[in-house]
């Protein structure tokens, strides 16, 4: 009887190992996509027919042998969350897609870029992206996406009220409170977004059109400088006056994007993908973008934002230039302009890569003009460690400004805690 | 026989067995990391580090935010659960009288309670929006206002927005809990006070109050515990901004661990606030076991 028990527990493991033989040779890749929009799910994940008819881990897997990939799509919402639950049960995924890095480099959880990156990808990239990515020497992410803001304006509204399309922070201010006077309160002016989401943006819009910043010229922190503070009362001093919508704490960027399409605010400063968004928000409106307005004096920037892909090490893997070689695998099968192309425009984004420049300008002439607004764009410093802290730090200095602090003594206090 | 009496002696704690080990798995081992993470460095990407003693617990209470957090707290949690009891056990009261379309009525009173947190306070967020919001939609149909009005014109009148969702989607579950012990009153008792010649405040006070004790204590103790760990509301409709001058404890080290990537105090909050909570309902709760047994 132990000796029949015997048998049968070792025909039960060979058995198990069978398996496990066979998928020897195969690569699985954990990988973590943000929802960028309704599509992304479907352009992505398995069962989607968001890419031609088909997904991209199908087609991936088709196209590539050997390699599987267990592919996630989270919103940005929870993207955090998920990230570092895994992290901290050692789970980290093997591609990860996010708005920053810096945070994973303390703790030396990257893979460097040169171990999966192909020379060909890797010259791709538009070098201007890839200089925030050079952090001590090496590269540690590649930009996977871009969009860049600029002033966007209801052009009949501006007409009626016989004005122009503001240039500086002065004429802003006339230009808001002719609008105020001709529709007696009935339309917004100007639109401001100082949300947790996109504080950081206002912040970069005035204190950048103030020969301000994040950082200074040697790329230290300089949150507390004088332009910065100028800056950020003439914001507040915008919404103090009534010349934008009542809520900038709570309105997110969707709300005024919302009642810019419902011909409720004449200006706002947003991203590339606008025009679609009031577009298929049924919005009937005749709008036009311009540059940022500046202060006096100062140059106009425009701002960019940029999402990243990253790799994670993993040191339990059992074969490490396999791994790495599916990684790059993965990341030229995604950047191929037969598939980034698709995707990019999918979703009104600017692309990466120069390979997707002259069909995403066939696709779409429009693109042309926001690629030459992209290569004069300025952009969150990212790769320094403390970006998530200022991030959230500066919006909670504009929102403490919002119901009356002192936006020196706000701006003192958070330079004083990041920068020490 | 010994055997018999043996078996009813351990019996029952094989029965508990299972329930005790999934408690055990999901509720106590988590709050054992928690203690734990909460003594440890922990970086900004999640990465667990050495022992650290009370670094985080000293950090997580200097935060700027912290004093205006567990005031908010404080507020949330006494406006959401006593306003939400006495309006409960009114409309409990109420739906106890024999009337037409009491059925009805009972059914429509559970929507606000089984519909999501999520969709409750996005559909508040549209209903108070000042461009084109319902409730200034009606009141400018009716041509109550001339001019739309902005309900949110200020942090303070954002919480009190927060508390009056958190009051609306708790009231259905005092109101049920108050009703099971409604029901379970014998009508003989109204009966011989009326012979008696009670009122009805006397009837409420002598009968209803005391019948119903065990039910409201059941739903009060629920109640801080749900309302106090409530995040839904609070993050959907402002995010606790202004500069977390809307936020709760819970959503504050949300925001904290997630947003600011300050995980050590974030994990020490949650402690604290476990802390708070234990007692908070600890004292509730032998306060009415020990009026229960002078009754």
């Amino acid at each position: 009887m132990k000796k029949l028990f015997a048998l049968f527990l070792i025909v039960a493991l060979v058995l198990c190992m069978v398996p496990a033989a066979f998928a020897a040779d195969d690569v699985t890749l954990d990988v973590i996509i943000c929802q960028y929009g309704p599509n992304t799910n479907e352009w992505f994940e398995r069962g989607g027919k968001g890419m031609d008819g088909s997904n991209f881990v199908e087609k991936f897997e088709a196209a590539n042998p050997g390699i599987k990939l267990n592919l996630e799509v989270v919103s940005w919402n929870d993207v955090h969350q998920v990230v570092d639950t895994r992290i901290a049960n050692g789970n980290a995924p093997d591609i990860l897609n996010l708005d920053t890095f810096s945070e994973f480099l303390p703790d030396g959880l990257l893979l460097p870029v040169k171990d999966y990156c192909p020379d060909e990808l890797f010259n791709d990239f538009f070098p201007a992206f890839m200089q925030d990515f050079l952090v001590d020497g090496e590269y540690w992410a590649v930009p996977d996406l871009a969009s860049a803001r600029a002033l966007y304006y209801n052009v009949d509204i501006l007409e009626e009220v016989g004005i122009e399309v503001p240039t500086t922070w002065a004429e802003l201010r006339d230009a808001c409170q002719a609008i105020i006077d001709f529709y007696d309160g009935e339309i917004y002016p100007w639109g401001i977004d100082m949300t947790t989401d996109e504080g950081q943006a206002a912040f970069a819009y005035y204190t950048w059109g103030n020969g301000g910043g994040f950082t200074d010229e040697n790329g230290a922190w300089a949150l507390n400088s004088d332009e910065n503070v100028e800056a950020i009362e003439y914001a507040i001093s915008l919404v103090n006056d009534g010349y934008t919508n009542p809520n900038p704490a709570t309105q997110t960027r969707y709300d005024l994007q919302d009642m810019f399409a419902a011909g409720k605010l004449a200006m706002m400063i947003g991203p590339n993908q606008i025009p679609t968004y009031v577009k298929d928000k049924g919005g009937e409106i005749n709008m036009a973008t311009a540059s940022l307005p500046a202060n006096e004096g100062k140059t106009s920037a425009s701002v960019g934002v940029k999402d990243v892909m990253m790799a994670f090490k993993d040191d339990s893997a059992p074969d490490q230039a396999a791994r790495n070689e599916a990684i790059g695998k993965f990341m030229q099968f995604f950047y191929d302009p037969a598939n980034y192309v698709g995707w990019v425009s999918m979703e009104d984004f600017l692309p990466a890569v120069n390979s997707a420049v002259e069909a995403l300008v066939e696709a779409n002439p429009s693109f042309e003009a926001w690629l030459n607004v992209l290569a004069t764009c300025k952009f969150y410093p990212t790769s320094m460690a403390e970006w998530a802290q200022v991030r959230q730090g500066v919006t909670t200095v504009e929102q403490n400004a919002l119901t009356g602090a002192d936006v020196r003594a706000e701006l003192d206090a958070l330079q004083a805690e990041i920068a020490g | 026989m010994n055997t018999g009496l043996n078996r009813t002696k351990w019996e029952p704690y094989v029965w508990l067995l299972p329930s005790l080990l999934l408690i055990a798995i999901f509720v106590v081992f988590p709050i054992l990391i928690v203690f734990k993470l909460s003594f440890s460095e922990i970086s900004k990407a999640g990465v667990i580090g050495g022992f650290i003693g009370f670094d985080n617990y000293v950090e997580a209470v200097h935060l700027p935010a912290f004093k205006t957090v567990m005031l908010n707290t404080m507020w949330w949690v006494l406006s959401v659960v006593i306003l939400s009891t006495v309006l409960g056990f009114i409309i409990a009261l109420v739906l106890n009288q024999k009337f037409r379309g009491r059925k009805i009525a009972r059914s429509i009173l559970v929507f606000p309670w089984a519909t999501s947190l999520v969709i409750q306070a996005s559909v508040w967020n549209y209903i108070i929006k000042a461009e084109y919001g319902n409730l200034n939609n009606v009141l400018l149909n009716l041509g109550i206002i001339q001019q739309a009005v902005n309900w949110r014109s200020s942090y303070q009148i954002e919480f009190v927005w927060e508390c009056w969702v958190g009051i609306f989607v708790t009231v259905p579950f005092v109101t049920f809990c108050v009703l099971s012990g409604l029901q379970s009153i014998d009508g003989s008792l109204y009966e011989a006070a009326t012979m008696d010649g009670a009122g009805f405040w006397n009837k409420l006070r002598h009968i209803t109050l005391p019948m119903v004790r065990p039910s409201l204590t059941v739903s009060t103790v629920l109640n801080i515990i749900y309302v106090f760990n409530s995040f839904p509301i609070v993050y959907t409709m402002t995010k606790g901004a202004p500069a977390h001058k809307t936020d709760t404890m819970i959503t504050y080290l949300y925001m904290l661990s997630f947003y600011e990537r300050r995980k050590g105090p974030a994990t020490a909050l949650s402690v604290i606030g476990f802390l708070i909570l234990c007692v908070c309902a600890g004292i509730y709760m032998v306060s009415v076991m020990r009026k229960e047994e002078e009754l």
